[in-house]
């Protein structure tokens, strides 16, 4: 793949909020940093996890604060060489690599002007497939590779290193420092190796973000319905990924609610016609349950996506309203992502189910 | 008395008005110089009045003319654009996802300044006050004669946009300033672009203005003149000369509060019908709801409060095609209806001859359609009802039914109950309700930012708030006692600690108008 006109960036944003299920912050940011760096003609080199040696040294880069403010704060491209450049120098090491931590949202497409930027090749991988809300939940974390260092820094020159005793610590220490500094700052963490990412990441979900954004745009002129083109890329059983469109209605009750800073909300959807069927969506930032009349048809980490039902285009959490026509998408997580020990971190009992995870094509034959 | 008047695209619509009756009303097409075509409204309202012009004490203009120059690139001055942040926002510098045709126009002019504040309100960068002045002596030197200054979070902390227009003016007093506070909320892209396409029309709006107060001097009315701006309150001529980007959603607003207005409703769905397409919107509280979300003018990102309206293509000239099943619209004759369709002579079977054939209304000759079969009358009403339910579905926050109000010329195609309608109103001066929109007669304020309720409480914080907006209305006009606040919105952050809110309070009250 690349990434080499303002289309390709826009594409690869587009198939970013998709993959952010609901959340992710708004990639919009990211897409103008990344667009910045290929109008100068800095564009991203994106290589597959095989390229690597297994010694090749990686770390990731990402945002971490509250998406009202990234929007008016922007970003600033010295502040992100800078903060690779002080981290290159605390490990004592050149990186090889960048690794995003979370395809959905921001911090991929963010992460793409980093590569560009710097001229370092982005890995086609991540550590979740989606977007997830903690920074400790990623596949690295599950298999012991420690967020820690984590360096934190600004655009003011204000700086921590954080060593955490474990990564959901370093979650809640990041947290607060980006509290004192005006709710935005950047962190490169996770540094890894060659092995560690090839075992451990979930993989080639940079092309594949990049194909989804690619596809909603081209098959709205191509085919009947863009629909059409998504389930030909995303359903595919012979290589264990699996699409289903979950349902097609209207929008007819929204519940927000926001406890601890994070966003909890109940979506309500009801189906054209005289069928009455009903599907609730459960958020906690991001979509992670789907009910159809009560039956759940896919839970968290298989994806959920809420699309305009007509253009396809991706509606992330806070841009939902009542009366929206919309298509609910169900998508398998990577295989690796529903292995027992994923699933005790971002499984349905990681964010308060009760129930068992059951996978998407299980659930809906 | 008082004359309202819309410029549209196609029409140029006038009323005249006493208190709450419309006296007369007038329809003209819109002249490329827009001054002509409103005298000649503002005449025929006269003439069909015969009331004396000394009784006229106020003009009321709603006017599509500044949005319609940005998007179609005329007239447009280019601008500095100035920034204060750094050392945040450098990767992302102003007009960076621009349209290239527009580029050309506004120019290359970018000042990025060192400065500025976080959400809470603290300082992280003292004002570069000699970097603004260097600017300004760089701008003066380019003639360049329109500058749009934004700092971040100036919704929250207006200081140093104001204390850097201070700088400026000393050094280069000729210069149009826009501050990004006064045009636009949150999101610093959305509201320097705001900026941005406001100080590209300044030059544009000082010259129209000063040609409609010309007109009213033809016309020798000595009347003041007041435009209306997005939520459908009045500013006065000299701060529209100011913010002409205020002025962009203003033809939709005032259909839709004219319609408020004539029925008296303060909550109801107003559906515009017009030759192509049908405007379906929402009156909450006497005013359009509005969307905030990111929306697209010209080829440039923006978050205005903007009305929010479903346009759908339905309207008296969408084309009928009697297949199976019957379609109406999207496509449609538009404004050559008078010769294209079948009543008015012409051969295009459109929505007026199926409403004129089922007997709603009695234009053109009807013997023109008498040819059409029952049935096929019955599935394009079938079609044209259905359509317009839906738009009415959508618009709508909950599935209780709501009061409905059509207004526009197209209204006549309706004819059976709406489904999610309770009841359903057609007032009379349906096809001017914009012009009377445009001459209702209320200032407005409003103030959106981030707050911490902290030790000083909820209650105290909304109401400092509250209060600031109600003195902005007294100050822009109105009249002490009638000012309220109308809305109070809360918004929780995500990812902030703290009790952040994101407020909004909006007031209004009456313009001191003598009647």
């Amino acid at each position: 793949m690349e990434i080499r006109t303002k289309q390709d960036v826009r594409d690869m944003a587009r198939g970013a909020a998709l993959l952010g299920v609901g959340g992710g912050g708004d990639p919009y940011v990211g897409q103008l940093m990344l667009q910045q760096e290929v109008l100068k003609g800095r564009y991203p080199r994106v290589i597959k996890a095989s390229e690597l040696a297994d010694d090749a040294k990686v770390v990731s880069v990402c945002g971490i604060g509250s998406p009202p403010v990234l929007v008016e704060h922007l970003l600033s491209s010295k502040l992100l060489s800078k903060l690779m450049d002080e981290m290159e120098e605390y490990l004592g090491y050149k990186i090889d690599a960048l690794i995003s931590a979370e395809i959905g949202g921001l911090n991929s497409v963010m992460t793409l002007g980093v590569a560009a930027q710097r001229d370092i090749p982005l890995i086609d991988a991540d550590g979740m497939g989606r977007a997830f809300p903690k920074l400790e939940m990623v596949t690295f974390s599950v298999y012991g590779c420690s967020a820690s260092p984590v360096m934190i820094m600004d655009e003011l020159g204000n700086s921590a290193l954080v060593h955490a005793r474990n990564d959901e610590t370093a979650e809640h220490m990041s947290r607060a420092i980006s509290s004192s500094l005006g709710a935005m700052v950047y962190s490169s963490l996770y540094p890894m190796s060659g092995k560690q990412v090839k075992d451990f990441a979930v993989h080639d979900t940079i092309s594949l973000c990049f194909s989804i954004g690619k596809c909603i745009r081209e098959s709205r002129e191509d085919r009947d319905s863009p629909f059409d083109g998504l389930l030909e890329l995303l359903h595919r059983p012979d290589e264990q990924r699996h699409c289903k469109i979950l349902f097609d209605g209207k929008i007819v009750d929204l519940k927000h609610e926001i406890r601890d800073a994070w966003h909890f909300g109940t979506i309500t959807m009801e189906s054209h016609g005289d069928s009455k069927d009903v599907m609730v969506v459960e958020m906690q930032n991001e979509y992670l349950a789907a009910r159809l009349n009560g039956e759940t048809v896919t839970i968290v980490p298989d994806l959920i996506a809420i699309l305009d039902s007509e253009s396809a285009e991706p509606i992330t959490g806070e841009q939902l309203k009542y009366g929206q026509r919309v298509k609910v998408l169900g998508i398998s997580a990577s295989p690796i992502m529903r292995r027992p020990e994923c699933l005790a971190v971002f499984g349905p009992g990681g964010f308060g189910f009760k129930e068992e995870f059951r996978p998407l094509e299980e659930l809906v034959a | 008395m008082r004359i309202g008047v819309d410029v549209g695209g196609t029409n140029t619509d006038a009323v005249l008005m006493q208190g709450s009756q419309v006296l007369a009303s007038a329809k003209c097409p819109t002249t490329e110089d827009v001054a002509s075509g409103m005298i000649a409204a503002i005449e025929a309202v006269l003439a069909d009045s015969d009331a004396p012009t000394s009784e006229i004490h106020s003009v009321m203009v709603g006017t599509t003319q500044f949005i319609n120059a940005f998007v179609e690139r005329k007239h447009l001055s280019p601008v500095a654009v100035m920034r204060i942040a750094l050392p945040l926002s450098e990767g992302i510098p102003p007009l960076v996802d621009w349209p290239d045709d527009l580029r050309a126009v506004i120019g290359d002019h970018i000042y990025m300044v060192k400065g500025g504040f976080y959400y809470t309100g603290a300082e992280y960068m003292p004002l570069d006050e000699e970097a603004i002045a260097e600017a300004a002596r760089d701008i003066q030197a380019k003639g360049i004669r329109s500058i749009a200054i934004t700092s971040i979070f100036a919704p929250i902390r207006q200081d140093f946009e104001e204390r850097a227009a201070a700088i400026i003016r000393e050094i280069a007093p000729e210069m149009n300033i826009t501050l990004s506070h006064q045009v636009g909320g949150l999101n610093l892209v959305e509201r320097e672009n705001a900026a941005i396409i406001n100080a590209s029309l300044m030059e544009l709006s000082q010259r129209a203005i000063s040609s409609y107060r010309k007109s009213l001097e033809v016309l020798n009315l000595s009347a003041n003149l007041f435009v209306t701006q997005n939520d459908g309150t009045l500013m006065s001529a000299e701060v529209a000369e100011q913010s002409p980007v205020m002025t962009c959603s203003a033809g939709p607003t005032n259909s839709m509060r004219g319609a408020g207005f004539l029925t008296g409703l303060k909550e109801a769905v107003v559906i515009d019908i017009g030759g192509t397409t049908s405007d379906v919107g929402f009156l909450l509280h006497g005013f359009p709801r509005e969307t905030s979300d990111a929306n697209d003018i010209g080829g440039v990102r923006t978050n205005f409060s903007m009305p929010d309206v479903l346009s759908i293509g339905l309207g008296g000239g969408s084309e009928v095609e009697t297949g199976d099943p019957v379609s109406v619209g999207p496509s449609s004759v538009g404004y050559r209806i008078l010769e294209k369709a079948r009543v008015f002579g012409g051969d295009v079977l459109t929505a007026t001859d199926i409403a004129v054939a089922a007997g709603q209304c009695d234009i053109g000759d009807p013997a023109a359609v008498a040819d059409l079969d029952a049935e096929t009358i019955d599935q394009a009403l079938d079609e044209i009802h259905h359509k317009i339910e839906g738009a009415i579905d959508r618009m709508k926050t909950s599935a209780k039914p709501v009061p409905a109000i059509l207004v526009g010329g197209g209204h006549v195609l309706v004819s059976r109950p709406l489904k999610g309608v309770s009841e359903l109103h057609r007032p009379e001066h349906a096809g001017v309700a914009n012009a009377i929109g445009a001459a209702i007669g209320q200032v407005g304020s409003r103030i959106k930012r981030i707050v911490e309720y902290g030790s000083q409480g909820r209650d105290a914080v909304i109401k400092e708030v509250s209060d600031q907006a109600i003195a902005e209305v007294i100050a822009a006009g109105g009249i002490p006692d009638t000012v309220k606040v109308v809305e109070i919105e809360e918004m929780q952050m995500t990812y902030l600690q703290a009790d952040s809110m994101s407020l909004k309070v909006r007031a209004i009250g009456d313009l001191a108008l003598e009647d």
